[in-house]
């Protein structure tokens, strides 16, 4: 793992530009009406820095975006995420490094697992800082999961597991989408081209 | 189009003219005091007492207030409905049809709303008071990497820019029969004529100001001057070490509380 | 100051070179235009002098190339920040980003360069004022024209007080009245500071009111390397895609059409056009 290679001067551009998309696009999918419990999508910056330029400037630029969207103020409560936004930065680095993101069904799973991963450590964030609610729709969720039963540490789990894997699917499957249409000679000034290659 | 986006109220108060590591001290503290205080009611008097009041020296409580409704609120509606109504085997105190409202649920509610309601307004009272490149400066001269610094300042320029772009890409996709509304798979594939544009027509810029960079040292290696300059004083320092360690204090004597039975 | 000898080029995945058989030498203090059709090699080799090819863009490159005495094929951009300025079509990819007023902005390679912060507004105010951009200073960047934005790039490089300042098509996105401002700031940058300046134009007009020499570039070669009366009055067949000013088009034609003699040199400037049609 070479850090200084990761983190060449492409890669300092790149990761404003990816965190301006997520903001974009999140801003997008609230104005389309898409319901929360299938896609938030706004890490596709993130997974993409992930791809193009390793785990360790996904992580970062998973972890600056949700701070700066605090920081910003166009959505405070998203900062306390900010690890969990590393965490999928980090994987979808992972995953790509693994070579995942050149068949589109290693892509998909990737996404679904990397989900999966960010709604278990979302939750306990959730439970303890925010009584294990989101505000928005999926709190009704969230209510019938503790109707059955659940603890609210549970409830925000099995609300996250609901929709947090197929978001991240989503998001995974545009990333990939993306990444084909570039042009090869683009892709190679990138740090991890070969993921994509 | 604003050239940033930021929450920033610009201001000659005091509070304004503090260092921005002092205000970020201050913000954290409320934030870590909030977050550690056992019991329901150590977080309102908290905010009550410690950060509306800086607000207030900054001319700031308005601002505060309404960004505090905004955001608070909702969460607040779904914890008091949510865990109020289905706490898991509670006492009931009120019935409402085949629901019933449970004491602990509602002790939850105001705890949890408690400690949102901190963590916004000791956020907010940073962002409102500092300026963001004042903040980046001064963590920079801490020993954050100019890196970080541009990546924060040069995103919260991009992003107007980015969301004007993102709305000329719908408004022409939809001029040419995409349709926003009808089924969620509908609306979902309606994202991709959307979301690819956007991404590729600013990925082809990525070289070039790459490359503008570089030819102005943004890589070169050794220590940087700053053209702005900060303003701190002894106080504001000793302030600062003291704000930390009892931040310090409050985190190790809540882990102790949890620990010690 | 810049030596080329046998300089060849290709970028990686390319079976063309885009450089072939470079040799050229300029010296300081000279104006320099880069002419050619697209795709000739015009980017390509002010890319090379600013270090960027190979080293950003990989490829192969052979040949001996000393920029300022550095080996910028070797050692790339950072071998020479602060000597040599480069400057683009786009504005908008200049600006950094990170800065929200246009002194800052320009501060931003003073800062890079670890310059003394006392040393700082001097020099700035004297970029601005080359740049023509007085009383811009505390606006924000995005609040610019585009030929403002384009200016404060050039301050922005202009600053650092490179040696050499390489400059690749910076008036393509710039209406008449832009163009003429930035020319008329690299004439002050030569008159003043004897800065080098190699710039790459498709504006012939201007090519031949400022530059000292020109380097005709045809498919990655150089077919010429005159003075802009010699390189600039070629045409269309011997130099396809290369174009001519509207001066020598309109001599060529009075010349086709027997109303000026054949043997008065054909005009590339306004001043030269003057004299021709008297």
């Amino acid at each position: 793992m070479n850090l200084k290679r990761d983190f060449n001067t492409m890669t300092w551009v790149l990761i404003p530009l990816a965190i301006a998309i997520n903001i974009a696009i999140g801003q997008i999918v609230y104005s389309l009406k898409i319901p929360v419990v299938v896609a938030y999508l706004d890490s596709i910056g993130t997974v993409l820095v992930g791809v193009l330029a390793g785990p360790w400037a996904g992580a970062l630029t998973g972890l600056l975006s949700n701070l700066i969207w605090g920081l910003t103020g166009l959505n405070v409560t998203y900062a306390p995420f900010a690890a969990v936004a590393a965490v999928i930065g980090l994987l979808a680095g992972l995953f790509a490094e693994a070579g995942w993101f050149q068949k589109l069904w290693k892509v998909i799973v990737g996404g679904l697992i990397t989900g999966l991963v960010a709604a278990v450590i979302s939750a306990p964030i959730a439970a303890y800082v925010f009584g294990g609610v989101t505000g928005g729709g999926t709190d009704i969720l969230v209510a019938a999961f503790r109707q059955m039963g659940l603890d609210v540490l549970g409830a925000s789990m099995a609300q996250g597991v609901a929709s947090d894997p197929l978001d991240k699917a989503i998001t995974f499957f545009i990333v990939w989408l993306i990444v084909r249409a570039l042009p090869g000679r683009f892709l190679a000034r990138f740090p991890r081209a070969e993921n994509v290659q | 189009m604003p050239d940033q986006v930021s929450l920033y109220a610009p201001g000659n108060s005091g509070l304004h003219h503090l260092h921005p590591l002092t205000k970020l001290s201050l913000a954290g503290f409320a934030l870590l005091a909030g977050l550690t205080l056992p019991g329901r009611w150590g977080t309102y008097l908290l905010v009550a007492l410690f950060v509306l009041p800086l607000a207030a020296w900054g001319g700031l409580a308005g601002r505060l207030g309404n960004a505090v409704w905004r955001i608070v609120l909702p969460f607040a509606v779904s914890v008091f409905v949510i865990q109020g109504l289905f706490w898991t085997g509670g006492t009931p105190v009120l019935q409402l049809g085949p629901l019933s409202v449970k004491a602990e649920g509602i002790s939850f509610a105001i705890a949890s709303t408690g400690r949102i309601l901190t963590v916004v307004t000791a956020f907010l009272l940073l962002i409102l008071s500092t300026r963001p490149d004042a903040l980046m400066i001064a963590l920079t001269e801490r020993g954050l990497p100019p890196t970080i610094t541009y990546i924060v300042l040069a995103t919260i320029q991009i992003v107007p820019r980015f969301q004007a772009r993102a709305q000329t890409i719908m408004d022409a996709q939809q001029s040419r029969g995409l349709r926003l509304e009808g089924s969620l798979i509908q609306r979902g594939r309606a994202l991709i004529p959307l979301v690819v544009p956007l991404v590729l027509g600013s990925i082809v810029d990525v070289e070039q100001r790459a490359m503008a960079l570089e030819a102005r040292g943004f890589s070169r290696p050794g220590p940087k001057t700053s053209y702005l300059q900060l303003v701190d004083s002894q106080w504001q320092s000793i302030l600062r070490a003291a704000l930390i360690v009892l931040s310090v204090l409050a985190v190790v004597g809540r882990l102790a509380l949890l620990i010690i039975p | 100051m810049i030596e080329l000898e046998n300089v060849n080029y290709r970028y990686p995945a390319s079976q063309q070179p885009a450089l072939a058989d470079i040799t050229l030498q300029i010296k300081a203090g000279e104006f320099v235009a880069v002419v050619g059709a697209n795709g000739a090699g015009k980017s390509t080799l002010l890319y090379a002098l600013a270090g960027f090819v190979p080293h950003f863009y990989g490829g192969d490159f052979d040949g001996r190339l000393r920029v300022l005495g550095h080996d910028v094929a070797a050692d790339g951009p950072a071998s020479v920040v602060g000597q040599v300025g480069l400057v683009f079509q786009d504005p908008f990819n200049q600006i950094s980003g990170a800065r929200f007023t246009v002194r800052e902005e320009i501060a931003f390679g003073l800062e890079n360069l670890n310059v003394a912060r006392a040393q700082m507004d001097e020099r700035i105010d004297r970029a601005l004022a080359l740049a023509g951009l007085e009383g811009l200073g505390d606006r924000s960047p995005f609040a610019l024209s585009g030929g403002q934005q384009q200016r404060l790039a050039l301050a922005s490089i202009v600053v650092m007080e490179p040696e050499l300042l390489v400059l690749d098509e910076p008036t393509s996105q710039l209406d008449p009245v832009g163009t003429r401002q930035v020319f008329e700031a690299l004439d002050r940058l030569t008159g003043e500071r004897g800065t080098t300046i190699v710039i790459a134009e498709h504006k012939l007009e201007w090519v031949a009111a400022f530059a000292d020499r020109v380097v005709v570039l045809d498919d990655g070669r150089i077919v010429e390397d005159a003075p802009p009366d010699q390189a600039l009055v070629a045409d269309e067949t011997t130099r396809p895609g290369l174009g001519q000013t509207r001066y020598t088009r309109a001599g060529r034609l009075a010349r086709q059409r027997g109303l000026i003699p054949a043997d008065r040199p054909l005009p590339v400037t306004l001043s030269q056009a003057i004299e021709y049609f008297s």
